[in-house]
């Protein structure tokens, strides 16, 4: 007996099932029906276990199927959910085998030939396992042929997988109708007598060939389970894009989320598959009323973890408020390396990069991008003269010189921001008296003036002050501030 | 309704409660005791660092300044150069929005995230975030400069929450405060101090070294538990 080689991977109602994964909370509980159309003469092509336990039949009309089940929703095949579907099924595929062919919608066939056949099984169980928690019920089958693997799929629950180990006692419990016979053939063969595939089989090929014809022969071919076509293998994902839209304008965060989460999962195997990881992500949210809002978010660190890259975009979905409801979205991720880096004894790197960006987001998203971040000090004399950048990933080794911050003299000023005016009472040309909203006493010591002025040479930005250093009876340590308008704290040493 | 005192009834039910709270210190002492977050970390003030070990990392530690000038933001600086010296990371949660970075030796802003919230509970809200976040070492909390009536709408929960961030992530977390605020801080110290005048002509690192704080409360994990 030739060791199977092929295995089939199945979605039964592959375009319900489709419909069903990219709907969230409580839509996932409303019986769901698929229609062959918008037009008025559609007719129900699939429906969920719960309508059909209703009494929903296939075929009926929607209002007869309305009348069963008043809470059914009807819907036509979205080509962006089924889509997003085969994608995930192929993507499964491919972390199995690297020859897979897209056989049909919610079909997909490997030649699992190079796995040892004692892992072969598992592996499936793994892969239909894993669909599962992509939210795809899939069967799966294994046999010597495609054509055996597809009729074992076919005969599998969902969730599981079936091995063929032998063809003939399988084949011959099967109905003709899995052979799928050409209709002007089925008369003829019923009046032979011919139920199942088995029946079929027993007949001598030649005799069918020469009664049957072609089509005939090709029928016996096929009940025997052979086959002769080669797999045409699927294309390899080079870009990494998923889009998606809604049957219905979204105003809130959650159903977005969802579909991003689902979006991503297949996004990351993908990338996984391809031995890449993302380092940025493009989010296109499709509005009603153009344009589109476009986020771009640069990573710390390339990332292929759905999880994280789920974080990434929540956080920043979370500050992100559109003009009108969404209709759709894309989702695009770009391809590089994944950064294979040995941590060093004394590397300095983050422990966990991603995290550390999302952390900054959200506490950027809660008091504003520019008010967070590592100062940075301008290349001016101007006072208070800084930026804030967004904070390294890996800090360089301290200089030796940098060891205490022996360059700087006095302690730190702790600025009121803005200076507090102040009245101060002069005598001999120095403060003698300090009054303020918030301190007030008097000068026991000061040093000054300091005179300070810069960028002379552009009249908007010109400055030019008069510092002095206070010590305050109550104990305080100030600098004042003397500029024409008058007089001001600008804060204390601290 | 008021929960009952129940330590007054008797001497048998004090004694009884005291060896209870005894037994579960004893329980717990000894992983405490093992575990490698109890060593302090450097805090960059020699007198600290000698009496103290270090300030604990996975806990909260207030810095009350009571005086004007006192050295809150020199005590700042210091730690600023010791993480960096470190290669570790600080954040600098800065309600009153003080912080001066022209203050400060430049390469010890390298490793420095600098928040400026807009209200104390935004302030809590970004610490409790990024006290969460382990590629941190240090999350400081500035709350000098708030007017009292706005720190005291802060709920004590919000003290206990973020000890409990701080707890689960091992950052160290430091409050600034004029005045005593966090119930649940390990260690209190006070600095009282004011500079001279004449201080703004020396060097920061010599200043560090003068800085004197008092230790006010110095609780090991679990001597709140025993009695202690």
């Amino acid at each position: 007996m030739k060791a199977p080689a092929f295995s089939v991977l199945l979605a039964a109602d592959f375009s319900l099932q489709a419909l069903r994964r990219m709907r969230s909370g409580r839509e996932r509980n409303v019986p769901l029906a698929l229609l062959s159309g918008t037009h008025r003469r559609a007719v129900l092509l699939a429906a969920c276990p719960q309508a059909r336990a209703a009494g929903v039949a296939i075929g009926s009309s929607p209002s007869q199927a309305l009348a069963r089940c008043p809470r059914l929703l009807l819907l036509p095949a979205d080509a962006s959910a089924e889509a997003e579907a085969a994608a995930a099924l192929l993507a499964v595929g491919v972390s199995l085998s690297p020859v897979v062919e897209d056989t049909a919608p919610g079909t997909c066939t490997l030649d699992l030939s190079g796995h040892p056949a004692a892992q072969r099984e598992p592996r499936l169980q793994a892969a239909v396992a894993q669909l599962h928690a992509l939210d795809l019920a899939v069967s799966a089958g294994l046999a010597a042929t495609p054509l055996l693997a597809l009729y074992a799929a076919r005969e599998c629950p969902a969730g599981q997988v079936r091995t063929i180990e032998h063809p003939r006692g399988f084949l011959a419990r099967l109905p003709l109708a899995a052979a799928a016979p050409p209709e002007h053939l089925q008369p003829i063969l019923a009046g032979w007598g011919v139920r199942t595939l088995g029946d079929l089989t027993d007949l001598p090929r030649a005799e069918i060939a020469r009664r049957l014809g072609a089509e005939g022969l090709a029928l016996w071919e096929r009940a025997a389970g052979e086959s002769v076509l080669p797999l045409t293998p699927a294309r390899t994902t080079t870009e990494f894009v998923a889009r998606h839209a809604f049957d219905h304008l979204i105003s809130t965060l959650e159903p977005v989320q969802f579909i991003l989460h689902r979006q991503l999962e297949r996004l990351c195997l993908d990338l996984t598959n391809a031995g890449l990881a993302a380092s940025r992500i493009t989010l296109e949210l499709h509005l009603e009323d153009p344009p589109d809002s476009v986020s771009d978010i640069a990573l710390p660190d390339p990332c292929r973890d759905a999880a994280t890259l789920g974080r990434v975009l929540a956080t920043r979905l979370d500050s992100l408020h559109t003009a009108s409801p969404v209709v759709g979205l894309t989702l695009r991720l770009a391809p590089t390396r994944p950064l294979l880096r040995q941590p060093g004894l004394l590397d300095a790197a983050l422990r966990d990069p991603h995290g550390f960006a999302e952390t900054l987001a959200r506490t950027a998203a809660l008091v504003g991008t520019e008010r967070a971040g590592t100062p940075i000090l301008e290349d001016s004399r101007r006072p208070d003269a800084f930026r804030l950048s967004t904070p390294p990933e890996l800090l360089p080794p301290p200089a030796a010189t940098t060891a205490a911050p022996t360059t700087v003299l006095g302690p730190p000023l702790r600025r009121f921001r803005p200076p507090r005016p102040a009245w101060v009472e002069l005598s001999d040309h120095r403060p003698s008296f300090v009054r303020s909203s918030d301190v007030t006493g008097e000068v026991t010591a000061c040093v000054g003036p300091w005179l300070a002025s810069g960028e002379w040479w552009r009249a908007d930005l010109t400055w030019q002050r008069e510092e002095w250093d206070v010590q305050l009876d109550s104990g305080g340590l100030y600098r004042l501030l003397h500029l024409p308008d008058g007089w001001q704290l600008e804060g204390e040493y601290d | 309704m008021l929960p009952i005192p129940f330590s007054r009834s008797s001497s048998a039910t004090t004694t009884t409660v005291t060896a209870l709270r005894a037994l579960i210190a004893q329980r717990h002492a000894a992983p405490a005791a093992c575990s490698s977050a109890e060593s302090g970390l450097p805090s960059g003030l020699p007198q600290l660092d000698q009496t103290l070990g270090g300030l604990p990392p996975a806990a909260l530690t207030e810095i009350v300044c009571d005086a004007s000038s006192c050295g809150g933001h020199l005590l700042l600086a210091g730690l600023l150069a010791t993480t960096r010296q470190a290669r570790q990371r600080i954040a600098f949660v800065d309600a009153s929005d003080a912080f001066d970075p022209g203050s400060h030796e430049p390469s010890s802003l390298e490793h420095l995230v600098w928040v400026r919230p807009h209200t104390p509970e935004v302030a809590f809200a970004a610490a409790d975030l990024l006290a969460r976040d382990a590629n941190l070492a240090w999350v400081v909390l500035e709350l000098r400069g708030i007017p009292v009536h706005r720190l005291s709408r802060i709920p004590a929960p919000s003290w206990y929450r973020l000890q409990r961030s701080l707890e689960s992530s091992g950052v160290a977390g430091l409050v600034l405060s004029a005045h005593p605020l966090a119930p649940c801080a390990r260690v209190r110290l006070r600095l009282r101090q004011s500079h001279r005048l004449l201080s703004l002509d020396e060097d920061q690192s010599a200043l560090i070294t003068q800085l004197e704080p008092t230790v006010e409360r110095h609780r090991s994990p679990f001597a709140r538990l025993a009695g202690a």
